[in-house]
């Protein structure tokens, strides 16, 4: 019994540390965050580990400028952008955020459906069913009480950490490639651009600014207890990072070494974690990987639909009844189904898809930050939480950046497929 | 009486009398401190810069904007501070529906054209809150305009009248110059306006709480969520927000109080008026959870021997909310609890009956250190309504009421 307490008040005391920030992460490293960095440590080894000083750094600067907004003007993201762009603008906005999340979605129930064929269930039962699952946990309002176990599952990742360093890794390449810049031949190849925007964008994902902030201000966190939620915020950065390191290291280690270098599902993706678990390896990923989409897939439909609403207007929130609120349940109802429609075709490439979807994520995510960055720079929105000159330089950077590479890859597609 | 929309009116060409164009409507001002409703001047952006048009120079509306005076005779805009600006403070923005009782934003503005004296007067008739108001700016300028409003037609519109429309304004300095209070606001239940505030941003909810009288905002305050709560009072100053705690029924401030910062609570009790600070500290001595921490200190007690007549004529001065005085309770010359009348016994009894032949039995109470779950069982138990709280003496210290009991089983559930 005691036991049990003492137990029961470790469990409490985490939770109370675990604020928006880390949640965000967490979500951060979803079935498309896993697949995407799977593919880029079995495809080019090492040579994108470089990408993930920089992307933690602009990772921290956008959630915290997310978060920051949240906190002093108490909004949301859309509802900012409504009230500071007007209508038109706002309007091609969501339509945007809701046909990227709408692949993030797609990439989520791809996880799903992944992770059980390892188990032999077939996807034409495992996905409608989780999808009636992940509906009914958000219609029936018990979202909070899941999230909780969600976030426990959410260890797993560190069995990556723990495969990475089992793969018994070249740690001094690694180490490497991690601060010294690439090969600029490499910027010429098709692929690797198109990796690295992926990269990018499964880390740095539109959604999650809409989320975190959404959050800060459903937490009812104000301009005095910011502090706190800054540090929140920086660990789950930084602990979403080190996570998608190790995968990619893990990766590099097991599949590209071993000439394997293309991650077509789950079973290769599963060989990573082969080094921890040996021969059951698949089981631990499924589980991982499972979680990791059905956490993603309450959250992403759910957020998207709580973007879109405020933005246009619309009346939200799962505490309404569907009467109350048809635009946001409709919108929730469709972005599940269809999600999950989709990923009934037959003979679909999940992992190509998921990461075609964290690629769009990287080519629409400057248009997110210039939004983020012109009104966190209003004084009169943000008085003395403006932002700093060191983060404008950052996010700015983040944004031509992103921008720059979008350019390259579509000029290295124009210019003859490679 | 036609009508016209802010969506149409923003961008019209004005012309003066000689049939020059003088520029192009940019933004439409009421002077709300005079007339809530009438459009008060146009904003123009003429070639040399952007003036300020009075109203009652427009001519005509339709088919262009014509002027009576020259454009050289408007005076330059200088920030608009003293006016209320359709576009920038409420187009897109938030405002409270008090009809419908819950926040939504602004699409468009229908304005309703008037004609006094052979000049037309232009009224904000209502806002627009549905699709209608938002397809019709989504398409503006792109879909032509015949076309645009045979499809309008067929979009039921979704309108609030502008009587019912209450407005937000976080600065204070402009809230007075303009006017604006929330007089529609304050008139809905307090538990609707609870839930409205719930919905609106930090400031926002400081704005509505630091207008809104204080009996009402006491009484709003108790219904907002415990979270909400807190954040509403820390962020007024002391003494406004001990204005409005002094209203609140003694057990849901004594509540409220302890969950603040120390400081802050010991801010706000140095602004009180002395007697409730004194019950207050008396109040927040007692552990939230025991029954002492969830009564409240206004009941009404009478001696054993006063009649029916007395016990009306103290409940006509009775300054408690109402549903602590569901039961009259009797305690003796020291204090000690000895009886308990229902209301309803009152009610039928003859003026001149003495209390003591009406009292309940069994006498329900309980000790001040009882846990809460003894607390609501008693009430479910002899079916109460109030449950008397006495020290170890037998003497009524306060009186715990069913709605507090809900609200304990309900955040339970």
């Amino acid at each position: 019994m005691r036991l049990l307490r003492r137990w029961k008040t470790r469990i409490l005391i985490f939770f109370a540390v675990v604020g928006p920030g880390f949640i965000t992460a967490n979500v951060d490293n979803d079935a498309n965050g896993i697949w995407t960095y799977s593919s880029a440590g079995a495809q080019f080894g090492h040579m994108l580990l470089w990408t993930m000083v920089p992307t933690t750094l602009a990772l921290i600067v956008v959630q915290e400028i997310a978060a920051r907004m949240g906190a002093v003007t108490g909004k949301g993201l859309s509802d900012l952008i409504r009230e500071e762009f007007g209508l038109r603008v706002t309007f091609f906005m969501m339509v945007g955020i809701l046909i990227v999340n709408f692949g993030n979605v797609v990439g989520e129930f791809a996880g799903i459906a992944g992770s059980l064929e390892l188990f032999g269930l077939s996807k034409y039962i495992t996905v409608p069913i989780c999808a009636v699952v992940v509906w009914l946990i958000v219609v029936k309002g018990q979202y909070k009480s899941v999230e909780k176990i969600f976030l426990v599952a959410s260890f797993f990742y560190v069995t990556y950490i723990l495969a990475g360093v089992l793969a018994k890794p070249a740690w001094l390449d690694a180490m490497v490639a991690t601060v010294v810049p690439p090969k600029r031949e490499l910027f010429h190849r098709q692929d690797y651009l198109y990796m690295v925007i992926g990269v990018v964008g499964t880390t740095i994902a539109p959604w999650m600014q809409f989320y975190l902030q959404a959050s800060i201000v459903e937490k009812g966190v104000t301009r005095r207890q910011y502090k706190a939620s800054q540090l929140d915020v920086i660990t789950g950065c930084i602990f979403t990072d080190v996570v998608a390191w190790f995968i990619i290291v893990a990766c590099a280690a097991t599949l590209y070494v071993h000439g394997y270098h293309t991650v077509s599902d789950a079973k290769d993706a599963a060989q990573a974690l082969r080094p921890l678990a040996g021969d059951y390896a698949y089981i631990l990923f499924a589980m991982g990987l499972f979680n990791a989409s059905l956490f993603a897939a309450s959250i992403l439909p759910l957020s998207t639909a709580y973007t879109v609403c405020e933005g246009m207007g619309f009346e939200s929130g799962v505490g309404k009844k569907f009467g109350e609120a048809p635009v946001f349940y409709w919108l929730y109802t469709i972005l599940v189904a269809a999600g999950a429609g989709v990923i009934l075709t037959p003979n679909l490439p999940l992992v190509k898809i998921s990461i075609l979807s964290q690629v769009v994520n990287g080519i629409v995510l400057p248009f997110v930050l210039i939004f983020m960055l012109l009104l966190v720079n209003k004084k009169e929105l943000m008085g003395e939480y403006v932002n700093s000159s060191f983060y404008n330089l950052v996010a700015w950077a983040t944004t031509i950046i992103m921008i720059g590479l979008t350019a390259a890859w579509f000029w290295s597609l124009k210019a003859g497929g490679g | 009486m036609a009508t016209l929309t802010l969506t149409e009116l923003l961008g019209a060409p004005v012309f003066d009398t000689a049939g020059n164009r003088c520029g192009r409507v940019r933004e439409v001002a009421l002077t709300p401190q005079e007339d809530r409703a009438r459009v008060s001047q146009l904003i123009v952006r003429t070639k040399a810069g952007d003036r300020m048009m009075p109203f009652s120079s427009v001519l005509s509306i339709d088919g262009g904007i014509r002027v009576a005076t020259p454009c050289s005779e408007w005076p330059p805009t200088n920030g608009a501070e003293g006016v209320f600006l359709l576009e920038r403070d409420l187009l897109d923005q938030q405002v409270i529906d008090v009809h419908g009782r819950k926040v939504v934003r602004v699409n468009d503005v229908d304005l309703h054209q008037e004609s006094v004296a052979n000049r037309p007067v232009l009224k904000v008739g209502s806002v627009d809150v549905g699709v209608r108001g938002a397809v019709r700016r989504l398409l503006k300028g792109i879909v032509p305009m015949p076309a645009l409003r045979t499809l309008l037609r067929r979009i039921p519109p979704r309108l609030i009248p502008w009587e019912f429309v209450d407005l937000i304004e976080t600065d204070p300095a402009r809230r007075v110059k303009l006017k604006i209070s929330h007089e529609r606001l304050a008139k809905l239940h307090p538990a609707d306006i609870a839930d409205i505030v719930e919905d609106l941003a930090p400031d926002e909810r400081e704005a509505v709480f630091e207008t809104l009288d204080e009996e009402v905002a006491a009484e709003a305050l108790e219904e907002v969520q415990p979270k909400v709560q807190k954040a509403i009072v820390e962020s007024l100053d002391s003494d406004r927000a001990a204005d409005i705690v002094e209203e609140m029924e003694p057990d849901a401030a004594a509540d409220l109080l302890a969950d603040l910062p120390e400081e802050r609570t010991s801010e706000i009790l140095l602004e009180m008026e002395p007697k409730e600070r004194k019950e207050m500290v008396e109040l927040l001595e007692f552990e939230e959870n025991s029954a002492a921490g969830r009564m409240t200190t206004e009941y009404l007690a009478l001696p054993p021997a006063a009649t029916v007549h007395d016990a009306v004529e103290t409940l006509r001065q009775f300054e408690g909310g109402v549903e602590s005085v569901s039961t009259i309770y009797l305690v003796d010359a020291e204090g000690k609890l000895v009886g308990a009348v229902p209301l309803a016994k009152l009610v039928l009894a003859d003026q001149s009956t003495p209390l003591q032949s009406l009292t309940a039995d069994p006498l329900i109470s309980c000790h001040a250190g009882a846990g809460e779950k003894e607390v609501a069982e008693l009430f479910d138990k002899y079916n109460l309504l109030t449950l008397p709280v006495v020290d170890d003496e037998g003497k009524l210290t306060g009186v715990i009421t069913s709605d507090d009991v809900i609200s304990l089983l309900r955040a339970k559930l």
